[in-house]
Formats: structure tokens, sequence, C-alpha cells
């Protein structure tokens, strides 16, 4: 599904970036953890084609996503409130989101109400713009947001921050029910290692900008996540 | 103590926010601006009172303008409860700490001490009390009237600032406020009591006693001490901060519109956008001024003759508007530009569209200054081909500048004088906007073919048009090449 080639990004001269190789297959779900600054959002933002890269290239179904804009027809991703419309309702959002995924009003209405538990009935119906809702309700838009129309790709950079324990358990289910059911493909980072482990069947670590580890998960995972982030 | 530091805090604050981190070609543009405006002050400060004996040659300029201080100080209050803000101060961030509550309230009303409408004025009272009231008094009546000038219009500050936080807890008092103030205009148009003539005596009674400058001063304390009471009984956070929750319109959805695709929902966005931001908000309240430019000049019949004037107000006329939006198109959308980048939208469709909201804006401009034809019809001529040159060729420059500007705008702010996220390409391009058209029309006009001139304007435009394919070939490529780091600069700050 992606494959990334001799990648790497440099700002004012410290390399952030730097993988030399790396596939990612359909169905899998990719986490990334890594301490602050390790260049995990960086990694997403040359995915996403919202930084150009020094060298090397992203393939996204064969194609290079800085030359063709066919990934974003499949790709739903959120990384931050850049991403976020903020002077729209979230009514309004998913709608006009709804709109250009092509997504009749029903299949919008079928959406909305699969994301109802999800919501928890802060987000809808509040008659509230998007920048006045709390950081954790602006968080499940922009993550919801991005699981619109089925995506085959979702890329998340820590979905679970702001958000209360019930909602990251909601969240953690409908993530491991689309690897599941979709065969989505998904790469998430995330600072909670628990999170990560039941989320992804292939975690990395970063450090620095390169890969240093590259775990298929099993029941040793998280313990050994944990001995690698212990001081 | 604690105010020092306070004080430092709030310079910290100012200085470092994002409105003053504009590029160095507009701080200079507003430094000069400013420098003028206070040029033109002090120059009213010095002149006044020949200007005075010039008007009303019989009368003395000392009790005509001691007369004319109390219209002053009534709009000032007026213009200051419209336009002044109230004093904010995160109190939040320091209720926690072993602070005394009164030291708050002190620093928080005393803060308004330093707004520019206490500062501004002295640069015409105090010219006109050394010209005309130095010779004529004593030092010390001069220094009395000053002073007493001085504290009555801390004392509108003072009274602004109350009526203003009132509105919000008792909004009868200020209403209560507005109807004294009109109730003594009216008493004053009706000539029961001239006002000009009490503040005349007042300030000459001042000159001649100059311990009266002690009322102005009680007043002074009187209005501060309003304030202090009035906040000192309500410092929770919530009491005081009017929590803006701005009540969500529904923007009705345009039939038409929905009906246009992906083009007619970006459109709908744009409206959203322009309409639910306090700084383009302003800008669209401008919308009447662009179009009821023409009205300063056409009715007067010796600028009928001025081609290249009359070119220059149908640019501005057509083309103002879109000028205002496709210079900083991408900069609007700085605040969710990565989401647009990301999402499901040909960056083609997204351009094209961009075009021809800008277009359309022109269209809208044109159609409704159609009217002016009844000036002349010469007019509807002109501005007809300004039309064309602005679809034809200045919307594409703008657009294509527009990539050249990364810095996030902070569209929550109010706009006038407010050019946070203005680039110099943003200046830069307004120059050919204006000058061109003209330009192109003068060596037609000194020949004496002002039609051909016209024709020429015109014909660049129509050209533009229908090698439009051409030119947004252009700007998508630019953008492709531009869009990282708009992308990249928009991101900082946010």
């Amino acid at each position: 599904m992606l494959t990334i080639n001799n990648l790497s990004k440099v700002y004012s001269g410290a390399t952030v970036l730097d993988i030399k190789e790396l596939f990612i297959g359909k169905g899998e779900s990719f986490g990334l953890v890594g301490n602050n600054g390790a260049g995990k959002t960086t990694l997403f933002r040359l995915i996403l084609d919202l930084i150009r890269p020094q060298t090397g290239y992203v393939l996204s179904k064969e194609n290079n996503v800085s030359k063709s804009e066919s990934w974003k027809y499949y790709t739903g991703s959120y990384l931050d409130r850049n991403f976020l419309i903020d002077f729209l309702t979230p009514e309004e959002y998913f709608e006009f989101n709804g709109r250009i995924h092509g997504m009749s009003a029903e299949d919008l209405k079928s959406f909305l109400s699969s994301m109802e538990d999800f919501f928890n009935e802060e987000v809808l119906g509040r008659k509230k713009f998007i920048r006045d809702l709390s950081k954790g309700n602006q968080q499940k838009i922009g993550v919801a947001a991005a699981l619109m129309a089925e995506p085959e790709v979702i890329i998340l950079d820590e979905p679970f921050n702001g958000l209360d324990p019930s909602s990251q358990i909601r969240l953690i289910n409908m993530l491991n029910k689309l690897t599941k059911e979709k065969q989505t493909t998904m790469l998430i980072s995330s600072h909670d290692l628990n999170h990560v482990t039941e989320v992804c069947n292939r975690i990395a670590i970063l450090e620095k900008g390169i890969i240093v580890k590259d775990l298929k998960t099993s029941e040793n995972t998280l313990r050994e996540l944990q001995s690698y982030f212990s001081v | 103590m604690l105010f020092k530091i306070f004080l430092e805090q709030q310079w910290k604050e100012n200085t470092r926010s994002s409105i003053w981190q504009r590029n160095l070609a507009t701080n200079i543009f507003i430094g000069f601006f400013l420098l003028l405006m206070m040029g033109y002050l002090l120059m009213l400060g010095i002149l006044i009172d020949p200007i005075l004996r010039k008007i009303f040659p019989d009368d003395d300029p000392i009790i005509i303008f001691n007369g004319i201080i109390v219209y002053y100080l009534g709009f000032d209050v007026l213009v200051r409860y419209l336009m002044q803000s109230l004093p904010t101060f995160a109190i939040e961030s320091y209720l926690h700490l072993p602070i005394r509550k009164r030291t708050m309230v002190h620093f928080v009303i005393s803060k308004s001490v330093f707004h520019p409408l206490n500062f501004l004025p002295l640069l015409v009272f105090i010219p006109f009390a050394l010209r005309s009231l130095a010779p004529a008094y004593s030092s010390l009546s001069t220094v009395a009237w000053v002073i007493a000038v001085i504290f009555l219009i801390f004392n509108n500050n003072f009274l602004a600032t109350y009526l203003k936080r009132q509105l919000v807890s008792k909004p009868l008092i200020t209403l209560l406020a507005g109807v004294v103030l009109i109730a003594l205009a009216v008493i004053d148009h009706f000539g029961f009591i001239k006002l000009t003539a009490v503040s005349s005596a007042f300030f000459a009674a001042l000159l001649k006693y100059p311990v009266l400058t002690a009322l102005p001063v009680l007043l002074v304390l009187s209005s501060y001490s309003l304030n202090f009471f009035l906040l000192k009984s309500k410092l929770y956070p919530e009491e005081i901060i009017k929590r803006k929750s701005y009540h969500v319109q529904d923007i009705p959805r345009i039939k038409y519109l929905t009906s246009l695709g992906l083009t007619g929902d970006l459109v709908m966005l744009d409206m959203k956008l322009w309409w639910r931001h306090k700084r383009t908000r302003t800008m669209l309240y401008m919308f009447p001024i662009f179009i009821l430019y023409g009205f300063m000049f056409y009715p007067m019949p010796q600028y009928h003759n001025e081609i290249g004037w009359l070119i220059f107000v149908g640019t501005f006329m057509t083309g103002g508007m879109t000028m205002n939006y496709l210079n900083y198109v991408f900069g609007y959308e700085s605040n969710h530009f990565d989401g647009i980048l990301t999402s499901r939208v040909d960056m083609d469709m997204y351009i094209k569209a961009k075009l021809s909201i800008g277009m359309l804006i022109s269209t809208i401009c044109f159609i409704i200054t159609i009217p002016y034809l009844f000036f002349d019809l010469e007019i509807l001529l002109i501005n007809f081909v300004t039309y064309l040159f602005n679809l034809g060729f200045i919307s594409y420059v703008l657009i294509y500048m527009a990539t050249y500007n990364k810095k996030r705008m902070d569209l929550s702010k109010g706009s006038s004088f407010n050019y946070q996220g203005v680039g110099a390409a943003n200046w830069l391009v307004l120059l050919p906007a204006f000058v061109l058209p003209i330009l192109i029309y003068a060596p037609f006009g000194l020949m004496g073919y002002r039609y051909a001139g016209l024709a020429a304007i015109g014909f660049i435009g129509i050209i533009g048009l229908l090698t439009r394919k051409y030119w947004v070939k252009a700007i998508e490529r630019n953008f492709y090449k531009r869009k990282y780091i708009m992308a990249d600069g928009f991101r900082e700050g946010g």
C-alpha cells in the first residue's frame, strides 16, 4: 500500500527524519511510537504531501504522493487542528466533507449515527462552532472526519490525545473493527504504549528520525516497548 | 512593585501579539501613516487660533475654543464607547497567586490610561494653550487649564469604560447615559441652554481661578471609583469576561450553489468564513464604500474629462473587493490549509473555484455600479473596460501573487489597521492593478483617441479571458511549487 524509499527531511541543517526503506502492506495497522521530536509527525506530513522531502519519495499504491493526487481519494487523515475548518459547526463540517467525498444525505446520516456513541452527545446539535468546542471534542471531530467515506488508508497523529477514557476505548474498538472487517491500512502514532499495542499489529520505534525497531505485535511487545523507553 | 511586573507582562503580551508580526514594508507604511496623522493634529493645534479668527472675526478665539471643548468631550465619550475596547487582563492566570484583588482591579482600570485617544488630543490642546493662552494669562492659569483638559479627557476614558462594563450587567445605566447625552444635545440645539456658553463660562472661570482645576480632578476620582467598585464586586472571571458565545447563524443553503457541485460548496465555505470572522466581516461592511466611491467624483462635471482619474475610480469600484479577496485568498484559509491540502479536493478545481469567486465579486460590483450611467454614459463604458481588465488580467496576477504570502492570518481580530499576515507581495501587486490600466490608456489619451484608449484596456481584458486556460495552468504550476512553503508558514504560530 505504502512504500517509502530513502526518505529524509532536513530542517536548518539537522536531519529530523531518515528512513531508508519501509513498506506498509494492505490491511496492516502500523503503530509509530517515539519521544517528542522523534519525527513521527514529520513522517506523516511527508506521507500526506504536506512538506517536501529532501531526498526520497513516498509511493501510495505505486503513485508518488507528491506527483499525483490520487491518494487523496482513498486516504483519510487527521494530524492536528490545522485540519479542522473551525468556523463551521460540526454538522456543517461533516456535511462539507461528505459532499467532497460524494456522499449522499443518507450516507452522511448513517455515518453520523455510527459515530453517535463516540460523540457521546457532546458534538452534534450543540449549536456551537468547532472553535468554541473543547479540545477533546475537536479531536473527536477530526478523527471522525478522517474515517468518513470508508478510506483505504487512515493516518492519525496521537488520536487518543485529549479524549476521555470511554472515548479512548470506543476509538480503539472502532479502529480494530476497521482493520478486521474492512482491511483498512492504518498509520497511528501515540505516546500511550498500551493503546498502540491494542490497535496495531506492527509497531515501529522512531528515534531521532530513524526507525530503530520494527516489531510484529505479540504478547511480549508491550513489555519490550516499556523496557525500551524506561530510563 | 507588582504594578511594574504586571506592566512588563502586559508589554510582552502586546509586543508578542500576532498583530505586530508583519512585514517590514507594512510596518513602514503604518508608521508613516501614523506620523502623518499626528502631524495633521499638531498642525491643527498650531493653526487653530488663526483659523478661528478667520471664521469668527468678531469673537475672541479663546472663548470660541473653550466653548467647543464641550462638544469635543461629548463626541469623545461616544467614540470611546463605540470604539475603545475594554482593557482586558488575563486575570485568570493571576487569581490563584497570592496577589490582593484590589491590586489587580487597580491595574485593570489604570491600564486604559494608555489608550491613544487619551494622548492624541493633547497634540491639539497643548499648542493652543502655548500659543493663545500663555500670552494672555498667567502661566499658572495656563497650566491649570491644560491639567483640567487632561483630566476631563481621562474622565471620559473612565466614564466610557464604566458604561461599557455596565452594558453587560446593567444595560439600563448605559441607556440612561445615552438619554442624558441626547437630551443635552437637544437642549443645546433648541437653545434652551447653550452648552457652548456653559463650557466657555467654566473655562473662563478656571483661567481666572486656577483652583477650579480641582473639579475635573474630583470628576476623575469619582469615575475611577465607579469602575473600581464595579469590578471589585465581581472579580470572578465568568462575571467579568463576557464570554462571546456567538449565536450560530444558519446561513441558508442556496439551491443554485449546491447544484454547482464542488465549486458551489467552496463558495458556501467562503461565505461562512467571511461572515463568521471579525476581520473579514469588517471588510464586508466596507463593501458599500467601494460601491459608493463614485459619488465622490461623478456628481462633479469637472471630473468627467479626467479620464485617467475615472479609470482609477472604475478599477477601484469593480475590482476593489476582488482585490481584497484574491490577494489573500490562501491566507484566509491559513487556519485549515493542511486540511484543504489533504482533503479530496482537486487542487486545480480549488484554484479555479477561487478564481471564479473573485470574478463573480467583480461582476456583482460592476452590475451594481451600472446606474452611475445617469451621470454620464461614458462612465458605464469606462467601468465596463476596467471590469474586463479586472477579470482578464488583474485577477490572474492577484491569485498568482497570493501564493507568495506565507503568514498565518489571525481572522479573529478586527480589520481596521490590522495588517497582520500581510506581506510585501500583497502591497506590490496593487501597484500594477491600479497603474497599468491608466498607463495603457495614456498614450492614446495624449494623442486624443480616448475611445481607442478605453478599447485597448478592454481588449487586453478580453484576450486574458479567452486565454484563461493558459493562465490558470501557469497559476497552478506556481501553486504546486509554493504550496509547501505556504503550508509551512501557515503552520507556524498555529
